[in-house]
């Protein structure tokens, strides 16, 4: 099973590789300036399907993370760790990409915008969970620990979210272009769909393979010694 | 035997070892009144108002204060293992929660009653409002202060990291609370009427509440192994 | 009443501590769990008390799975071990009070009072603990354990560091627990206590179960030889 595993993730992130690098073809040669914004606009491109690829991952390992806690399954915990990472680099590629962005269309780096606030809080908790994780002796603690910072981490995204809305009333001057309008012509919503498609499977991809590898590491028997376990407790 | 009854007993012996070790306590108010000294001393007044930051120091000093005494909650107890012998009792992990954290909240009244008067005092500020505004406001965020804290802290004792894990844990959660607990605080200071800020304190109400019963239902998977 | 391990296994990450380990104590008997460091001995204490639960095995009483979430079953559990477990800043009548009021003992101050003239330390109810002796901390820990009158008991190296007379009011109330009809667990690396204190004993190695017979019956060179050897490869 691990091993199909493994080959269906390396296919689908071949796939999803292969169509990023199409986008980023069609993003340079194929797609139109969007009138207002110029040429910054095409980063959306990869914005975009990065925010969604983290959200995505978000939700993953939370429910994931919620389930190891209720039932202690294994596969849940290896579930939850995959996305996490999943959500870690495509959350850092939206947050770096952001910024670019905004220090032309806003004319500064950082903008109060809810989902980009948002981003940069969930990202250090999911930094917070592989810190948990990797550093406390016990594993079966580890994991424990890294689930309940997942857990309390989704738990708190109403209020954050409430606290920035509430935040930038009170900048009246945060005038927010909308990047994506009701209707984009068509040639660039293909350009989106792709870029969608193609960061999709790549974390799916990604997703899968780390989750057969995970499967796959624990699977492996332990050293039958005892050595260390006074230490640990 | 009544649980609250039980956390209450665990309140009063932690308040008991706080105040008589005076270490954590004594480190915190040294920390309190220093970095209120400081923070009136890095700020240019000629250039800024010290009453028009006072609300933001106040309340970075209190998550500041309670985030580096968080990690020292649970000394006493592994000092000569007491916590093993405490979770071997019939006690329920809520209970230790609510326990531990009312205990918590009570130094974390202490530092906050200091950051109050210390950055108040040096900053300036003539005019501090209402005290049951204040108060109405104070309470909820340092209940949300209190049980993140002991709820994390229990977490770190098992890291490596140690207290260092503690800001990366404790600080995107208490985004909410340190947002609306400064701003509530500045209008308190400001003297405007409480609608303007009733919303806030309801928002700091249900971190308080949330926290308080997220920390009882989960303080088992971060004690128990 | 009989307190049953079976196929107990405790993992640390990719060590594993106690590798399917099958162990047996009945009431008013004092089962000794030793072995080199390292062998596992406080993991499989841990397991039995319910203060970890086991990957794989189960530990029951009486037939009945056992599990340190129940609170019950922690009431009827006493633990002494090498650490004190006392709050080093409050005095002894204080740690005491703390502890019976959690095991709601009826009337906690009697109790106390009683549990402190057993020990035959009643004068040092007022004293607090980091002003005693390791000797005396160690008979007021005992004390502590005994206040809610636990039938099982587990010991995780409690003679280390004790002076002779502190030691040999342990073996005492040991002895008076056994004959009590309590369950009794002794975990320790002190092969002679164990033998004279002990009715059976049970040898760990490298997580793994290697010798469990009466000690009566035992030859001590023959055990010590599992502390000089190492276990052979369990594949």
């Amino acid at each position: 099973m691990s091993t199909k595993g493994r080959i269906a993730g390396l296919a689908l992130v071949t796939a999803g590789v292969a169509t990023i690098l199409l986008v980023h073809w069609m993003v340079a040669f194929w797609v139109p300036n969007e009138a207002a914004q110029g040429v910054v606009q095409r980063i959306f491109y990869v914005h975009v399907p990065a925010a969604w690829t983290t959200f995505l991952a978000v939700g993953i390992v939370a429910i994931a993370s919620a389930v190891y806690l209720w039932l202690e399954d294994e596969r849940a915990d290896a579930a939850a760790v995959a996305a996490a990472e999943g959500a870690l680099i495509f959350g850092a590629i939206m947050l770096i990409t952001g910024p670019l962005w905004g220090r032309i269309a806003w004319g500064t780096y950082w903008e109060w915008e809810p989902r980009l606030t948002l981003t940069l809080l969930l990202w250090f908790t999911y930094l917070g969970y592989f810190l948990v994780r990797s550093s406390v002796a016990d594993p079966r603690r580890g994991k424990r620990f890294a689930a309940v910072v997942a857990v309390v981490g989704s738990l708190n995204i109403p209020l954050i979210h409430v606290s920035v809305e509430w935040f930038r009333s009170l900048h009246p001057e945060a005038v927010v272009i909308k990047p994506e309008g009701p209707t984009l012509p068509s040639d660039m919503l293909a350009t989106l769909l792709t870029s969608l498609a193609g960061f999709t499977m790549l974390f799916l991809g990604l997703f899968t393979f780390r989750y057969a590898v995970e499967r796959l590491r624990r699977r492996t028997p332990p050293t039958a010694t005892g050595e260390t376990d006074e230490a640990l407790i | 035997m009544n649980e609250l009854r039980r956390a209450w007993l665990i309140t009063l012996k932690d308040l008991r070892l706080e105040f008589r070790t005076g270490g954590r306590l004594l480190a915190m108010i040294a920390f309190v009144v220093l970095a209120g000294f400081l923070f009136a001393f890095a700020l240019d007044q000629s250039q800024v108002a010290g009453r028009d930051v006072a609300a933001a120091l106040i309340w970075l000093v209190i998550l500041f204060a309670s985030t580096a005494g968080a990690g020292r909650i649970f000394d006493a107890e592994e000092e000569e293992g007491a916590f093993r012998h405490l979770l071997l009792t019939p006690v329920s992990r809520p209970a230790i929660f609510l326990g531990k954290t009312a205990a918590n909240l009570a130094v974390i009244w202490l530092v906050t009653a200091l950051a109050f008067i210390s950055l108040t005092a040096f900053l300036g500020v003539r005019d501090t409002g209402s005290p049951a505004a204040h108060a109405a406001v104070f309470l909820p965020g340092t209940i949300g202060l209190a049980a993140t804290g002991t709820f994390f802290g229990r977490m770190s004792r098992h890291s490596s990291l140690g207290d260092t894990l503690l800001p990366v844990l404790t600080f995107p959660l208490l985004v909410p609370v340190i947002f609306f607990g400064a701003t509530s605080t500045a209008r308190v200071f400001l003297g405007r009427p409480w609608p303007e800020i009733s919303g806030s304190a309801r928002l700091l109400w249900a971190f308080a509440v949330g926290s308080v019963f997220i920390g009882a239902a989960l303080f088992r998977h971060v004690t128990d192994e | 009443m009989t307190l049953e391990g079976q196929g107990l296994v405790c993992s640390y990450g990719p060590t594993r501590a106690l590798d399917g380990v099958d162990i047996v104590a009945g009431d008013g008997e004092i089962v000794a769990v030793v072995g080199p460091n390292g062998a596992g001995k406080t993991t499989l204490l841990r397991a039995l008390s319910g203060e970890r639960r086991p990957d794989q095995g189960e530990v029951s009483l009486d037939g009945s799975p056992v599990s340190g979430a129940d609170p019950g079953w922690r009431g009827r559990v006493g633990l002494v071990s090498h650490r004190t477990g006392l709050y080093r800043k409050l005095s002894v009548a204080e740690n005491l009070n703390f502890f019976a009021s959690l095991h709601a003992v009826p009337n906690p101050r009697n109790a106390v009072a009683q549990a402190l003239e057993t020990i035959g330390a009643a004068t040092l109810a007022g004293t607090r603990v980091e002003a005693l002796s390791r000797g005396q901390c160690q008979r007021v820990a005992l004390a502590r354990t005994l206040l809610h009158d636990p039938d099982i008991l587990f010991l995780d190296e409690p003679f280390t560091g004790l002076d002779p007379a502190a030691a040999a009011a342990l073996e005492t109330a040991l002895r008076a627990r056994r004959t009590a009809g309590s369950v009794i667990v002794l975990v320790t690396h002190d092969l002679r206590r164990c033998l004279d204190l002990a009715d059976r004993v049970v040898v760990l190695q490298r997580g793994h179960k290697v010798h469990d017979g009466e000690t009566d019956s035992a030859d001590p060179v023959d055990l010590l030889r599992y502390f000089t050897t190492t276990a052979a490869d369990p594949s």
